[in-house]
């Protein structure tokens, strides 16, 4: 028995090893750039032997480590392919002078340091603070008067949620040019004929600004009132009437019995609208791409009036043809999410602690 | 045992998922390596949409002929193309060959590009794109930038567009036909649009364009190379600039002159609304296509350019590639020469003129585009009357992000002509300090 184990025990880790060595074999061939076509199928039977061999290695003790090991590795091997892999490559290319096809050198953390003297970066960076600020309070108030119209008795309530909803289901980027072409042909024909101003509401960035807004508040508060509404309804009906039997009018109600009672939904959809609203792009892209000039910031006159975080980002490394730039404020813009998403998680649980 | 049993099953179910993925992957690359080796299939990014059928046809004639598969991959209507090569060249899917637009773009491909200078289409055209390492540009059709005209309009108004050489002379033109707009059918003198999301191309390439060639020899880079000498602007020639931009700006159809698409003003003109407009010969195309039955209602015009004469003596448009296309190094190179070759033969420039409305940069092209403004091209070019365009020059990103939206401002009348110009210098100078 113990020679048959013993037996087992090498025929497996010969296994294993032979798996790790055409493993490495591949990479290497990869990486040294020979273009051999069998390098695919060697990796995936490297990866294959590998794990046979660690299946069959006689352990009683480690042999539910080297099943979750198994059963996990599909999922965190993905995990690294798509995203683990790219973010470090972006990491390393945010401190080169790569330009999208090579790169000819270092220049450590200038890209970082150069971004910040950059005003119209600055700008962008500011209009986005404001612009997430400004549209967490438009779209949750909104979306939540909006939820509590589609929860009343008024007749065909279905049809009013369903319209609400649909300009969610359209896409930015088409949605984009339909409010373009009302801006700058209804809302221009008004103001033509009423003021004779001849410039359409997305030439000035001031007025091109509140357009996004409004875009953007249409687009979304549909949205953010589907979840409001679950919330609603998730009320205790026996609690309405009790406080309906103290005496309490509809205005106190809401306020006093609904609002803290979805105090969760209110969380949930506050960081949804802040973490949607940061990453802003589609709508800004095809609306005013960026336009809108601001006669003076910082002593310069720019021409990215409009031109929110992730279309800097975008046209600093597409139409700028400056990618390790972009690829540093990437980051910057990473690490902006990241703090907000770590806010959240840590808010919300505190929230369900004490529900 | 029988658990046992069924987790070896589950597992060998992911391995074989597994190497399912695996196997796709290593096909398919082998699949291209393939075709590549046997030299049955090359692949071309086209950056102009427009020509797309056409070049479809091209492609099976060719197949027809030599039994080589050519894929048309046509990029355009506001797609970055630079943008998408490099995300094809970072995935090792690059085409063999691909549109190219001027100095930048093909230094940014220095070293990956095929030297073509020993083809036979060399010898044959003017137009080749040449960088310090050989002849690495195919050019495949001439586009002119001139003061597009209504020639019928001018006619009925008694003006003469040849007399427009002078600032003096456009803007008397543009007085009186300003005083006949009722009789003469128009909206507004010039279809000058200075849009800034869709359109900064046209004022900040095209017109802008005139600032740096107008009136200069084929060979005169006087004023690119001082632009990209740090973004350096000519006074005097810049103020005179400015004064036509001005002039543009008041006989301009104010309703759509800030907020105008080019397709409205393609319409407009050649619905015979505007007696000129300030695009290229491109707009032939799409006169004679998409606004066919507008052209003909206005009774199919006569269409002229006349220079932009912005200061004394100017008499030139400008004439130029306006795109070329390279061959990838690392590519099917053997067979993307012989095919570009083959584009160069009469069968294929007979497809690529008549159908496709390009102007042959080739000699031995006899074809002559049926597009409204062909003769005018052929007339300034037989007089010597062209200069070549080098705003494919300046700097990555100089009129989208930067000077599209400073004439939209003039346009607005947010700032005057002295903020015009001082700010043009600004953002000239934040373009060039990056």
């Amino acid at each position: 028995m113990s020679s048959n184990k013993s037996a087992q025990a090498v025929a497996s880790i010969v296994v294993l090893l032979a798996g790790l060595a055409s493993i490495i074999g591949a990479l290497i061939i990869d990486l040294m750039r020979f273009e051999l076509p069998f390098r695919g199928g060697l990796l995936v039977l490297g990866i294959l032997l590998f794990f046979t061999g660690l299946y069959f290695i006689p352990t009683e003790k480690h042999h539910k480590t080297i099943i979750n090991i198994i059963f996990l590795f599909p999922l965190l091997f993905c995990f690294a392919v798509t995203v683990i892999i790219p973010f470090g490559l972006g990491l390393f290319y945010s401190t080169t002078d790569w330009n999208g096809i090579r790169m000819t050198g270092f220049v450590g953390l200038r890209n970082y340091t150069e971004m910040f003297k950059d005003p119209s970066f600055l700008w962008s960076l500011i209009i986005t603070v404001v612009f997430v600020i400004i549209n967490m309070i438009v779209v949750n108030v909104v979306g939540l008067a909006l939820a509590v119209l589609c929860t009343s008795k008024i007749r065909a309530v279905g049809f009013f949620r369903a319209a609400y909803f649909i300009p969610n289901l359209i896409g930015g980027i088409v949605l984009g040019y339909i409010w373009q072409f009302i801006f700058n042909n209804v809302v221009l024909k008004w103001t033509l004929d009423a003021f004779n101003y001849n410039s359409s509401m997305l030439s000035r960035y001031n007025t091109a600004f509140m357009a996004i807004v409004l875009v953007y508040v249409w687009q979304y508060a549909g949205y953010i009132m589907m979840i409001y509404i679950t919330g609603l309804t998730t009320v205790p009906k026996d609690v309405i009437e009790a406080a309906a039997i103290d005496g309490a009018t509809a205005v106190q109600t809401f306020f006093k019995i609904k609002l803290p009672m979805i105090a969760s939904t209110i969380t949930i959809c506050t960081f949804l609208t802040l973490q949607s609203a940061f990453k802003q792009f589609d709508v800004n892209m095809s609306l005013t791409n960026g336009t809108g000039s601001v006669q003076n910031f910082m002593g310069q006159y720019l021409s990215n009036g409009t031109q929110m975080l992730a279309l800097n980002i975008y046209n600093t490394a597409i139409t700028k043809n400056n990618y390790a730039m972009g690829q540093a404020k990437a980051v910057l813009f990473f690490i902006i999410l990241s703090i907000v998403s770590i806010a959240q998680v840590r808010i919300s649980n505190k929230r369900e602690v004490e529900m | 045992m029988r658990r046992r049993l069924f987790s070896l099953m589950v597992a060998g179910l992911m391995a074989m998922s597994l190497v399912g993925c695996g196997g796709a992957d290593g096909a398919g690359t082998s699949d291209s390596k393939g075709a590549a080796g046997s030299g049955k299939s090359i692949r071309l990014v086209n950056g102009k949409i427009e020509v797309d059928p056409q070049l479809k046809k091209l492609a099976e004639m060719y197949e027809k002929e030599t039994g080589v598969h050519v894929e048309i991959e046509s990029m355009g209507g506001g797609i970055d193309i630079q943008g998408e090569l490099k995300a094809y060249y970072q995935s090792a899917n690059m085409p063999d060959i691909f549109v190219c637009g001027g100095e930048a773009d093909f230094n940014n491909w220095d070293g990956l590009l095929q030297d073509m200078s020993d083809q036979a289409w060399v010898s044959d055209t003017d137009a080749a794109y040449v960088s310090d390492e050989g002849t690495v540009g195919f050019p495949y059709t001439t586009e002119a930038v001139g003061l597009a005209y209504n020639a019928d309009i001018l006619e009925k108004a008694g003006v003469d567009p040849a007399s427009i050489t002078s600032p003096d002379a456009m803007k008397k033109a543009f007085e009186t036909l300003d005083s006949k707009k009722d009789e003469l059918g128009l909206t507004a003198v010039i279809g000058y649009y200075a849009e800034p999301v869709n359109l900064y191309w046209s004022t900040g390439n095209h017109v802008f364009a005139n600032y740096l060639d107008a009136g200069l020899d084929r060979d005169d880079t006087t004023y690119i190379d001082m632009l990209n000498d740090g973004g350096k602007l000519d006074d005097k020639r810049f103020a005179d600039f400015a004064d036509m931009i001005e002039l543009f700006n008041k006989y301009a159809d104010q309703a759509l002159l800030v907020s105008g698409t080019y397709d409205q003003q393609i319409l407009n003109f050649a619905s015979g609304k505007y007696a000129f407009v300030t695009q290229g010969s491109w707009i032939g195309a799409t006169m004679t296509g998409d606004d066919k039955d507008a052209y003909a209602e206005a009774g199919n015009f006569k269409c002229g350019m006349a220079p932009y004469a912005f200061e004394d003596g100017i008499d030139t448009i400008l004439t130029n590639s306006p795109s070329w296309w390279a061959v990838y190094k690392d590519g099917n190179v053997e067979e993307a020469e012989a095919f570009l070759q083959w584009l160069t033969t009469d069968e294929a420039q007979e497809v690529l003129v008549m159908e496709a409305g390009f102007i042959s940069p080739y000699k031995s092209c006899s074809y002559v585009a049926n597009d409204p403004f062909a003769q005018t091209i052929s007339d300034y070019t037989a007089a010597g009357k062209t200069s070549a365009w080098h705003w494919l020059n300046m700097t990555d990103g100089y009129a989208q992000n930067y000077t599209g939206q400073v004439f939209a401002d003039f346009a607005s009348g947010a700032i005057d002509k002295e903020g015009f110009i001082k700010i043009f210098k600004q953002v000239t100078e934040q373009a060039y300090a990056k």
